[in-house]
This record gives structure tokens, C-alpha cells and sequence, in this order.
């Protein structure tokens, strides 16, 4: 089986970088872990969810960051004892994180259920939508957002140290990696690339495409919503502005930089992102051509639209030409051309 | 079709890797990894490594020279620093030295009004750049989040820039977060005492900004004007960034039917709102008028000079027509420290450097640079020990150019603040003129807000009545000169 | 008039297994049907004739579901499905093909037929593999290679040749073991050997297997159908035998006259 071997090469691929990264604390100072590496990690998860819809599905969503904001906010609700800001409701931090992913993966569930009838620009502009009055639902019901966010949260204690984090994102990362590009070889993931080829057909198949789209909206809000749970924990508050449309797009641009057609993509988007805003300053003489950080945004979308013009499918893309270079056995399944992948990825992001 | 299942097993055995991996290291607090250590301030060094947070974008990104310029000032003025440049702050100083300890600025942070971006950069300054101390942030709940990460971070000392936020000090308590300048509660203390007392108001309605600063500044007036035995009607919450405010004012009472309104609307929504209230209520006279630091005598380009005899709020620094020596000295001292600066009060364009010292958002960050320079005084320059230096900090009581500020058990500041009048001058101008200085004015209003309070919001405070320390003993102003 | 629970529906043997009665479609003014009226029986072989834009996909979607007709009803085993959404008739047996191939473009030749495999299990929710699945994998391969497709089996759908799109069509709807199986010009794009296997393959199927065929190719059409429908214009003007149609005048002038047996 050719895809079979390609998934198991790709995982024998991930196992020395994991062991490195696993290795990393102890060799690297630790601004880099806790900071650069927890948020490229939980950006990056946040990131895959957008990549796991829109390859598999079709659907670019950009209301992942909405429901990683949403985890967040329960947690906090749910897990503060006291204190002006949310409902301090005072749970158990783990009942707290139990509640958080059910109450995202529900709001997921609902939003992708509205959305499920939608494609393409449609289904863009519909979870822009989603993300926008998210955020207005936060910053007006000031009872469940704290007036301005909430503030003082407190990770579970099983992970006070603050390496620990860094673990925890690790491996939800790796989890999410390999489980999301294991899905695509079941019978629901290889469901929900038909639905992206062809929804008609896959009706006439019998498939109920809108619920499929739903639960594959309610699998990735799950999944943001665990990212959104280390974010809050790495952040200690959460307010309103942090859902905002700002961050939103970041989170697509760290997709879009990534390359949405593969999933590794959104790490190495979110990594390129966070070292850009993180070390770009630091450059002797930056700031004299221009370079300062009042302009961060403009160097971040110039460096994006470079990257978008060199390589439509972005840094993983890039990643995937350079491998197809090196010289190497053939596979016995190696007869899908490169032209059918191009033109995939055209349908990944436009649909139909 | 055997195979398939290979991945599976590899999948199942990386993750339970890096499970085990983040499992093993759950624990923590022994594992030795420099990730686990070191994730406060850098610790051992012989001086004071300086973050400056600043704010380079969102709604006060204007206000980046401003608040560097500030820090720069008390760094010169009392620390034998040079600045890089003539023309900006941005390039920072270099030769601070109080008592043989160098403060070094290692960098400047650059926030955008956000809680969550001035999180990552003041983990920036501090775990990358390795500042022990950090003098900011700029606004309100960019304050709360900075002072919840100086709480986990007990070896940091942190000085808080301009940011008005009650719940920084108030609430968050953190004993190594100093904060010398009022909040924006304490900036509208005295208006309800002269309103009440000397206009004779007795029933008010409010209108302020749907969020918290907007809050927390119809909070103080509230608190005190109700304190004094005067009564709050209405209370309107138009969102920020209404440009119809038609709806709200159409909530309001009626001119005959209240004795004055009091306005907390910010920006561009302030001239808006009262001509909305214009349009609606076909009448509006300065005397049935005041409002918060937002007031200005801008305000009379579009409501005429009927807008005169409205009071205006305090700010961190006093209204300015007050000349004091203090101030002359100070203000002088900034035009000799740079030939000009583009601060956001001129637009960002060169303007003379005294021009930002005398707003608030420059004075703040000097004040907390004087207070740096003073603590480090007090310890010697001796900053081995964090404990010793925030003691000393916490005792300060310092004589800044506006009045003198010291510090409250939750490490805030009592500070003295400046009411205003809108008048028209001998040109028939309206400009804005100081009538009153309120001395030591502290958080608590009496007892209005405390640590179990809730933060102030569309129905915080209640209106009650209730002693406030300063009724009655504000200090008038005449021609600029207070009459203590 | 949707009837949700079909599935335990019994087939009348007596009764035509599709059975469509005064069916109009109208695309705005454009009337697609001027009022079809269908009976097939079960087990028989219907080819449906007639020149471009006769109406003959048009009907092939009212019966798919794809489409709802402006007027008249279409029942399937004597269940009234007029208003059914088309994701509900694969239970009642029905399995198409269109007349322009539709696949999966970025799933491989297996995948396509697997896909349509867990489709009719209703097993395509189940987000992990087990031994159902595997079985299910050697299934869609088996119906790979009886499609000649065992070679391509691990190809993308959207690299293969037309011809070779169409049999990977003809899988996926046979994979689904349909009681009526609707094929929308089959033959069209097909080299000379594999018209002649889709013959074959066709002639192969269980003698209760319904078949309606859209075809131009009059030999394809003539040598499985044992009945033939013609359709112009929104109407069906002739049906009979293949011997009965290749003489009626009307169809020479409408229909071969035209096209000349292609």
C-alpha cells in the first residue's frame, strides 16, 4: 500500500525530531522553551485545526481562534474560586479543563452545524462572521469574560513547573500530528475528503455531508480547544482583545506561511511566526532600515507575501520541493503526478 | 494490508514518548532544567538591568517617545544619564549610575493596548533580555496582567508606568509592583465635594465609556459624589467607539429634570456625545457640565463657549496654568535634555520636549524613574537583594514636580490632584484653568473600593453615602498659584 | 409526502420497482419535462434514447433525487420519494452514475470505491480502523480490479483517464450491490475493449438488478437494453423493444436521422 508506507515514512521521519525536542530543555536557555517553543507549539496546534479543515474538508475556518478563546474563557470561569472578574465558579482544575473542551467542542458543534450548508468564500466569510461576534459576545457579556478578561488563572498544579507546558504542548502536538494525518486513512477522513471533492456525489452515496462537516468543525474545535487551554494557562488571563480579529488573522497567516495543504505546516508557520516577532528587533541595525517594532506588522505581511510567491503552498511546500530533489528510490506508488497535487491544493483552499 | 497497521504502532509508541516525557518532568520542581530555573529575572548582577514598556501600537502607540522620554528624563535629571539622541527617546540613555550601581536599559517593549501582548513583552524584557526591573505599562489592563506576572515573579520589581487601572494595586497586591501616580478613580476625586458642595448639585446623571477605564473613572466620581450626600440618577454605557450617540443621550434625563451630568466618553466620542446631547436636549450650559480628563477646551470649536464653567478631572499631572517652581524646573530641565521630541501630545511631530513632559504619560514614567533612582538610593544601590529594594520602595515618599506622592499599604499611589475649570480668557478663548488641588487622595475613597470589592462597572459602586477623607479640603487655585 | 422510514419498505413483485408518474420540471420558463410517466420493472433492462437536451438526465436526477421535479410524484419499491433528499435513496437501492464522471479527485482509485463502501455499511462515521475495515479495503479491491482498475488502484482519481474515470464511477456505484443501478452514458470516452467489458460486466449482473441506461452508443444500448425508452423535447415519444424503436419513424426523424446511430 503506497499510502500506508508514506504515512509510516513520514512517522519514522518524526521520531528523531521528537526525541530532539523532547531533549531541548536541557540544552536550550529558558526563554526559548517557555516562551518561543510553548507558544510556537500551541500556536501550531491551534493552526493544524484551520490545515485539518481546510485539506481534509475544504473549509478554511477562521473561527479556530474563536473557540481556542472560548476554552480558555471556561477555564477560567470555571476554575477561579473567587475574585472580581467571570463567574468563578471554582471547580476543580480538571473538572475546569473537562468542562472547557465540552463547552468548545458543543459551541463548535453549533457554529459548524450553521455553517455546514456553506462552502468556500462562503464558509471564509461565514466563520469571519463567527469570529467577530465571538468576540462581541466576550467583550459585551462582561459576566462570562470579567469586565476586560479574566485574570489570575492558575494552571493545575500537576503542571506548576513551568517546563511543563512545554511538555504538555509537545505532546498534544504530537498527538494532534499523528492523529490527524492518521484520520485521513479512515473511513470518516477519507468521508470528509470525498465531501471536499464532491458533495454531490457523496449525497448520492448516501453521506449526510452537513453533519459530516459538522462533526469535522466539532473534531477541530475540540482540538483548538485544547491549544486554548495552554494558552490560558501559559497566559495566566484572558480577555476579549485576545480574540479579537487581530489574532485571528495571525492564526490563518501562520497557516497560510505553513502551507495549508500539510500539516506540519502550522508548526513551522507558528514557529517562523513567533521567531520573527521575538527576534526580528534583536538584529543589529534593523531598526535602521526601518525596521522597528510599530512596523512588525508590515514586515510580517511583506515576509508572508514572499513566502506566497515563492512557494503557493508555503514553507512545507517549499519542504516538499527540496525532498523531491534529492535524489531517491522510486516507490511503487509514486505514479500520482505532481500536477494532481498542484491542483488539489487550489481545490484544499477554494473548494469545489 | 499488514502493513497499514505499522504506523499505528509507531504513532501509539511517540506518543506515549512524549508522554511519559512530559510526565517525567510533571513533577518539576527537581529536574534541574535551565527551563525550569531562570524563568524570573536574572539574578546576581551588580546593577539594575532596566525593560522599559512602552506602547507602539494601538490606540496609544502615539505615546512611545512620551513614556521613554519620561524614564529618560529622571534618568538624567537624577542619575547623571546621557541621551543618545537629541531628537527622540527612543535610542534610550546611557550612564545612569545612583550610588555606584549602573542602570542599564536593555531594551523597550513595545505593546499595543493588549493584556496578552504586554504579557509577551515583559517575558521578553525579563526572561530573554534579563531585566530585573521594569518600568511600566502604559494602560489599564495591560497594568493587571504586568502585575499578576511581577506576582509570580518575586525577584522582579516592577514600577508601573501610567496605568489607571484600581485591580493593579488594589486587588493583585503583588509586593514587588509599586505604582506612584493615582488611578482612574482617584484622578476625578474632588469633583463630587465641589459639585455637591459648592454648585449645590444634588442629582447627577452619568455617562462613560463601556469599558473598564470608563468604569472606573464614573466609579470615582460616583463614589465621592454620592459619599457627600448628592444623587445618582442615570447611568448610560454607550460602547467605545459609538459614533451615534443619539440613543444614549436619549436615555438621559432631560436638562430640568437633573442638576448637571457628569461625562467619562474618551476620544473622539467625547465631542460627539455632547453634541448628540446638543441635538437632543436642545441646550447645554457649561455649569450643568462636567467631565473627566477628556474634557478639554478643544471641545469648544464645536459647542461654542457655552461649554464654559464645566469642571474637568484630574490627570497625573496638574492643569497647565499651575507654575510652581517644582514645575518650571522640571519642565526646563526637559527642554535642555533634548533639543525636541515627538511626543504624541504634538502629533508625533517635533515639538519641545516640555510639551509631553507636562502630560500625564510622560510624568508617570518619570515619577516611576525617580522612584527607581530614589529606592535605589535608599538601598544603596545595592539591588543583591530584591526584599530590600521593595521595602525601601514601599517607604518612599517622593517630592515630584506636581505634588508630593507616597505610597498606601497595597503599594499605590496618594497623590495629589488637580480639578480644572473651562473659562473664557480676556480673548473670549475657552481655555481650561486650574481651581482646585485635592491632596492625598488615596484609592479606597473612604472605604468605597477595597480588595473584596468588585472591580468598577456598569452598577459599581452603588451610590451611598459615606465619609471621604478629602470633603472639604481642597486647596483653591488662583492665577495658577495654589493657596496652601 | 417524504417518507423517511423506507428502508423496511417490501418490494411488490407485482409492482414496478421505479415508477414515475406525470413528472414536470421546469427551469424557470424552460420546461426540462413536459410530464414523464415511467414504469420499470424489476430485473429489467431500460436503455433511455433521445438527441441532447432531450430531458434524459433531467429525468435520471428527479429518480437520483438530485433534483425535486416541479410536478408529479417518483416512487421507488412503491415508496413515494418525491421530496426524499438524495442521500436517503441509496437505502432503497439506488446507485448512479453522471454523465460527466464524478469522483473523488484527491483520493485514490481504492479510497473512491472504499468510500462508497462505507457509505452503504454506514460505517463512513467511524474514525478509526478495524477488521471490518480491512475487509471492506480488500472489497473496494476486488471491485478494482472487476472495473480493470486493479492497476490503478493506488492512483488518484483525479489523474486517470477519462475512460478510466468512468469505469472508477461504475465501481463505486456497483460496490453499493444496487437493486437499481442508473448509468449515465457509460460507454461515452470508452476505448473499443472497454465498451466491450462494460458490456460484459453489465450482461454479468444478477438478473434482479435493475438497469437504466443513458447511452448514445445505440450498439452499447441496444445489446444490454430490453426495452428502450426515447425521449425528445420534455416527452417521451416512443418506447418499445430495440427492434420496435429502430423501426418507429418518429425516432429516425428525431433522434438517428440526427445523430445516425453514433
Amino acid at each position: 500500500m503506497r499510502t500506508g508506507s508514506t504515512v509510516n515514512r513520514r512517522t519514522a521521519a518524526l521520531l528523531p525530531l521528537v526525541a530532539f525536542l523532547a531533549a531541548l530543555p536541557s540544552m536550550a536557555p529558558a526563554f526559548f522553551i517557555n516562551f518561543v517553543m510553548t507558544q510556537t507549539l500551541m500556536l501550531g496546534l491551534a493552526a493544524a485545526t484551520i490545515v485539518f479543515l481546510a485539506k481534509y474538508g475544504g473549509m478554511v475556518s477562521l473561527a479556530q481562534f474563536l473557540l481556542f478563546g472560548v476554552a480558555g474563557f471556561m477555564y477560567g470561569n470555571a476554575a477561579l474560586e473567587a475574585g472580581s472578574r467571570g463567574l468563578n465558579l471554582g471547580w476543580h482544575p480538571w473538572a475546569a479543563v473537562a468542562s472547557a473542551l465540552a463547552v468548545t467542542t458543543a459551541a463548535a458543534f453549533a457554529l459548524g452545524a450553521l455553517a455546514s450548508r456553506t462552502t468556500g468564500l462562503y464558509y471564509l466569510m461565514l466563520t469571519l462572521v463567527y469570529a467577530v461576534i465571538g468576540y462581541f459576545v466576550f467583550a459585551q457579556i462582561t459576566e462570562i469574560s470579567g469586565p476586560s478578561g479574566i485574570t489570575s488563572i492558575e494552571r493545575p498544579e500537576l503542571l506548576a513547573a513551568p517546563v511543563s507546558l512545554y511538555y504538555t504542548a509537545l505532546g498534544l502536538s504530537v498527538l494532534a500530528y499523528i492523529g490527524f494525518r492518521a484520520l485521513g486513512r479512515t473511513a470518516f477522513g477519507l468521508a470528509l475528503q470525498g465531501v471536499r471533492d464532491d458533495p454531490v456525489r457523496m449525497a448520492s452515496l448516501g453521506f449526510n455531508v452537513p453533519l459530516h462537516r459538522t462533526l469535522a468543525f466539532a473534531l477541530g474545535g475540540f482540538v483548538a480547544g485544547l491549544g486554548g487551554l495552554v494558552n490560558v494557562w501559559w497566559n495566566g488571563q484572558i480577555d476579549p482583545a485576545s480574540i479579537g480579529i487581530g489574532p485571528t488573522l495571525i492564526l490563518l497567516i501562520i497557516a497560510v506561511i505553513g502551507g495549508v495543504s500539510h500539516f506540519e505546516g502550522a508548526w513551522l508557520g507558528a514557529f517562523v511566526y513567533v521567531l520573527m516577532f521575538t527576534y526580528l528587533r534583536d538584529l543589529p541595525l534593523i531598526d535602521r532600515i526601518g525596521i522597528t517594532e510599530a512596523r512588525f506588522n508590515t514586515v510580517i505581511g511583506a515576509i508572508v507575501l514572499l513566502i506566497m510567491v515563492l512557494s503557493p503552498q508555503g514553507l512545507a511546500g517549499i519542504a516538499d520541493r527540496l525532498r523531491r530533489r534529492l535524489p531517491r528510490p522510486r516507490r511503487p506508488g509514486a505514479e500520482r503526478p505532481a500536477k494532481t497535487t498542484g491542483r488539489l491544493t487550489r481545490a484544499e483552499l477554494i473548494d469545489e | 494490508m499488514r502493513r497499514l497497521d505499522r504506523p499505528r504502532r509507531t504513532a501509539a509508541l511517540l506518543a506515549a514518548a512524549a508522554l511519559a516525557l512530559a510526565g517525567c518532568t510533571d513533577g518539576g520542581d527537581s529536574t534541574g532544567l535551565p527551563a525550569d530555573e531562570g524563568a524570573g529575572p536574572a539574578s546576581g548582577g551588580d546593577g539594575v538591568r532596566l525593560g522599559i514598556l512602552g506602547e507602539c501600537e494601538g490606540p496609544f502607540g502615539g505615546f512611545h517617545e512620551d513614556v521613554v522620554g519620561g524614564t529618560s528624563l529622571a534618568m538624567v535629571n537624577h542619575a547623571g544619564a546621557q541621551v543618545e539622541s537629541a531628537t527622540s527617546a527612543l535610542d534610550g540613555f546611557t550612564g545612569a549610575e545612583v550610588a555606584g550601581t549602573p542602570i542599564e536599559l536593555v531594551g523597550i517593549g513595545c505593546g499595543d493596548d493588549t493584556a496578552d501582548r504586554i504579557l509577551e513583552e515583559v517575558r521578553r524584557l525579563v526572561e530573554q533580555l534579563g531585566a530585573n526591573v521594569i518600568i511600566g505599562p502604559l494602560s489599564g489592563d495591560e497594568g493587571i496582567a504586568v502585575a499578576e506576572y511581577a506576582a509570580e515573579h518575586p525577584d522582579l520589581t516592577v514600577l508601573s508606568g501610567i496605568s489607571g487601572s484600581q485591580e493593579q494595586t488594589l486587588q493583585v497586591q503583588a509586593p514587588n509592583y509599586f505604582r506612584f501616580f493615582g488611578d482612574g478613580a482617584m484622578w476625578n476625586a474632588g469633583l463630587g465635594d465641589i459639585l455637591h458642595n459648592q454648585e449645590g448639585w444634588d442629582s447627577v446623571a452619568v455617562i462613560a465609556d463601556d469599558y473598564s477605564f470608563g468604569h472606573t473613572s464614573a466609579a470615582g466620581f460616583i463614589a465621592e459624589f454620592c459619599g457627600v450626600g448628592g444623587q445618582v440618577d442615570t447611568r448610560v454605557f454607550p460602547p467605545l467607539g459609538t459614533t451615534d450617540y443619539s440613543p444614549y443621550i436619549a436615555q438621559l434625563p432631560g436638562p430640568d429634570e437633573v442638576d448637571g451630568y457628569f461625562w467619562a466618553v474618551g476620544g473622539t466620542g467625547t465631542q460627539a456625545a455632547l453634541e448628540a446631547f446638543v441635538n437632543a436636549k436642545g441646550d447645554l450650559t457649561g455649569d450643568q457640565h462636567a467631565g473627566n480628563l477628556f474634557f478639554n477646551p478643544d471641545l469648544a470649536q464645536a459647542l461654542g463657549t457655552d461649554i464654559a464653567g464645566a469642571y474637568v478631572g484630574g490627570f497625573a499631572t496638574l492643569p497647565g496654568d499651575v507654575t510652581t517652581p517644582a514645575i518650571e524646573e522640571y519642565l526646563a530641565s526637559a527642554d535642555e535634555t533634548w533639543e525636541s521630541l515627538p511626543g504624541g501630545v504634538s502629533g508625533n511631530e517635533p515639538a519641545p520636549p516640555s510639551t509631553a513632559a507636562a502630560f500625564g504619560f510622560f510624568y508617570g514614567y518619570y515619577s516611576a524613574g525617580v522612584a527607581l533612582i530614589e529606592g535605589l538610593e535608599a538601598v544603596e544601590g545595592d539591588v543583591s537583594d530584591p526584599t530590600a529594594l521593595h521595602a525601601a520602595l514601599s517607604d518612599l515618599t517622593l517630592d515630584l514636580p506636581y505634588g508630593q506622592v507616597s505610597l498606601d499599604e497595597n503599594r499605590s499611589g496618594i497623590v495629589d490632584v488637580g480639578l480644572s475649570q473651562l473659562v473664557v480668557d480676556d480673548d473670549g478663548e475657552i481655555v481650561q484653568e486650574a481651581v482646585a488641588i485635592i491632596p492625598q487622595v488615596d484609592q479606597s475613597f473612604g472605604g468605597a473600593f477595597g480588595p473584596d470589592t468588585p472591580s468598577p462597572s456598569r452598577d459599581f459602586p452603588p451610590c451611598e453615602e459615606r465619609d471621604v477623607p478629602w470633603e472639604g479640603e481642597a486647596i483653591p487655585v488662583v492665577d495658577g498659584v495654589p493657596q496652601r | 409526502m417524504a417518507e423517511a422510514d423506507t428502508t423496511d419498505a417490501e418490494p411488490d413483485g407485482a409492482a414496478p420497482i421505479v415508477q414515475v408518474r406525470s413528472v414536470r420540471v421546469a427551469f424557470g420558463g424552460l420546461l426540462a419535462l413536459r410530464g414523464i410517466d415511467l414504469d420499470v420493472a424489476r430485473g429489467e433492462r431500460l436503455a433511455i434514447l433521445g438527441p441532447n437536451g432531450a430531458g434524459k438526465t433531467t429525468l435520471f436526477n428527479v429518480i437520483a433525487g438530485d433534483i425535486a421535479p416541479t410536478g408529479g410524484t417518483v416512487a421507488i419499491k412503491g415508496v413515494d420519494c418525491t421530496r426524499l433528499p438524495s442521500r436517503r435513496r441509496p437505502r432503497l437501492g439506488v446507485a448512479r452514475t453522471y454523465q460527466k464522471a464524478r469522483t473523488f479527485e484527491g483520493l485514490s482509485v481504492a479510497d473512491n470505491i472504499y468510500l462508497a463502501l462505507a457509505g452503504h455499511r454506514r460505517r463512513h462515521r467511524v474514525p478509526w480502523r478495524s477488521a471490518v475495515d480491512r475487509r471492506m479495503r480488500a472489497e473496494a479491491e476486488r471491485v478494482a480490479e472487476s472495473v480493470r482498475l486493479g492497476d490503478h488502484r493506488g492512483t488518484a482519481a483525479g489523474a486517470l483517464a477519462h475512460g478510466q474515470r468512468r469505469q472508477l464511477e461504475l465501481g463505486m456505484a456497483l460496490a453499493t450491490e444496487p437493486e437499481v443501478l442508473m448509468l449515465d452514458e457509460p460507454a461515452s470516452g470508452l476505448s473499443r475493449g472497454e465498451r466491450e467489458h462494460l458490456v460484459t460486466l453489465l450482461e454479468a449482473l444478477p438478473e434482479a438488478v435493475t438497469v437504466l441506461l443513458i447511452e448514445h452508443d445505440m450498439d452499447v444500448a441496444f445489446r444490454i437494453a430490453g426495452r428502450v425508452v426515447v425521449m425528445a423535447d420534455g416527452e417521451t415519444i416512443a418506447a418499445g423493444t430495440p427492434d420496435q424503436v429502430r423501426g418507429d419513424p418518429r425516432v429516425h426523424e428525431i433522434y438517428l436521422g440526427s445523430e445516425g446511430g453514433t
